[in-house]
């Protein structure tokens, strides 16, 4: 997938996503396999389901300079381990008024359901999430270049 | 407020193995335990107009003292932090008695408290006050851009004294995520936005009972209730859920909960 590479430029977008390892990793792989386009901006993290991604993952990661972040899981209904993303559902909506409280764009942090056979869909939240991002532009949270360094 | 007094030897003689309160020593108020009527923090016993977070005390005496029964003098903020405590496995309601204070219209008004008094009063008339909303409407009514400045602006001058969290009475962990050097990194002051306060906010969600200890304590003036309160408003309109109000329903962050009600939150 996305590789961190040393020629990145200051203005290139980061996104993070992670994903659930029965359903929506396995649709990534699904659109890998089928050879379908989508931008390779997103750097992906394998989780074994939603409802282990701690809001503080969330904060994290933002705090490490990323510009978007993806929770991608599967549908209510569907989880592997019941009812775990029941808690993701629910967390998500704290996060997301709490980071808008704060002044982070709404748009910087998306959740979607895609199955194991939703390659296409998958596809398409990469695409226009990232088209979303490139839009926002990098993070006002990401660390300015001087402290990164220090 | 003598009877103050009385009640405290009541509850010793009902049962109660000590009362909890605050006593006044060479003016200044501190926490008391009276453990029999002949004691002479009997008569300094008092009310008081400072505050402490009681509950935080009771959990370490409750877990110190596992057959004992402790009577507790109480504010409605104290209630409502020992009300959220239980359903936290941290108290044991079946142990207490409370006895409860109303804050005077002056102090409910300084504070801005949604209900200034206890379910019940033994002490004191209750006055109702309406909480302040102007710095959150204030907020609220910036872009994102400047809101994020806003809030930056404010938490610059952290000094990362722990105090917000200290003296919160629904801080309890053994080991605390600000301390984390994953989350939040060592040594930096003020600590980087967003990870120390956001992290500390979304940890209140849910069980923030508005009692304003932290915003008195902060050093810096850091409108740190605001923010809590928001994470309040937040648990209310999302999942319709107030820390410190029921004694039996719990904080939806805290069990699964149905397919039923994730799906009309996904509508939403
Ligand atoms: S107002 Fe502050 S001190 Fe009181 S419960 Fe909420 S976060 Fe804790
Ligand atoms: S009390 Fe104020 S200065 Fe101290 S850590 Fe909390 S926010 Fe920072």
């Amino acid at each position: 997938m996305a590789e961190e590479s040393a020629a990145r430029k200051d203005d290139d977008i980061r996104i993070l996503a992670f994903l659930c390892n029965w359903c929506s990793y396995a649709g990534a792989d699904l659109a890998g396999v089928s050879r379908l386009q989508y931008p390779a901006k997103v750097l992906d993290v394998r989780v074994m389901c939603t409802g282990t991604i701690s809001p503080y993952f969330v904060i994290k990661a933002f705090q490490e300079g990323m510009d978007g972040v993806l929770i991608a899981g599967c549908h209510i209904g569907d989880c592997h381990y019941l009812k775990g993303n029941y808690m993701t559902a629910k967390r998500f909506q704290v996060l997301r008024e709490t980071l808008k409280f704060l002044g982070l764009e709404e748009g910087r942090l998306r959740l979607e359901w895609v199955s194991a056979a939703e390659g296409e869909k998958y596809a398409e939240v990469i695409r226009s999430f990232t088209e979303e991002i490139e839009k926002l532009g990098p993070s006002p949270l990401r660390k300015k270049k001087a402290e990164v360094g220090a | 407020m003598s009877d103050l007094k009385s009640l405290i030897k009541e509850k010793l003689n009902d049962g109660a193995d000590a009362f909890l309160c605050l006593k006044e020593e060479e003016g200044t108020l501190l926490p008391a335990l009276i453990t029999d009527a002949d004691s002479p923090d009997l008569e300094l016993a008092a009310v008081g107009e400072a505050r402490y977070p009681l509950g935080k005390i009771l959990i370490d005496l409750l877990r110190e003292y596992p057959d004992k029964r402790f009577a507790v003098l109480v504010r409605g903020c104290d209630e409502r932090a020992l009300i959220e405590l239980s359903k936290l496995e941290q108290v044991d309601l079946d142990r207490l008695v409370m006895v409860g204070v109303a804050c005077t219209e002056e102090e409910a008004r300084a504070c801005g408290c949604p209900r200034p008094y206890p379910s019940e009063v033994a002490l004191g008339e209750k006055v109702e006050a309406a909480p302040g909303r102007e710095t959150i409407a204030e907020v609220e009514s910036l872009s994102d851009a400047e809101r994020l400045r806003w809030w930056k602006e404010e938490f610059s001058r952290c000094i990362k004294c722990y105090g917000c969290r200290n003296i919160c009475p629904m801080c309890f962990c053994k080991d605390c995520a600000l301390e984390n050097p994953h989350l939040v990194e060592p040594g930096v002051i003020p600590p980087e936005f967003p990870s120390f306060h956001v992290i500390r906010a979304l940890d209140m969600a849910g069980r923030c009972i508005d009692c304003g200890l932290c915003e008195e304590a902060c050093p810096a003036d850091i409108p740190l209730r605001s923010l809590y309160r928001r994470m309040q408003e937040i648990m209310e309109e999302k999942l319709g859920y107030r820390a410190g109000e029921s004694a039996e329903e719990k904080s939806p962050l805290s069990f699964l909960g149905s397919e039923q009600d994730i799906k009309k939150l996904e509508r939403e």
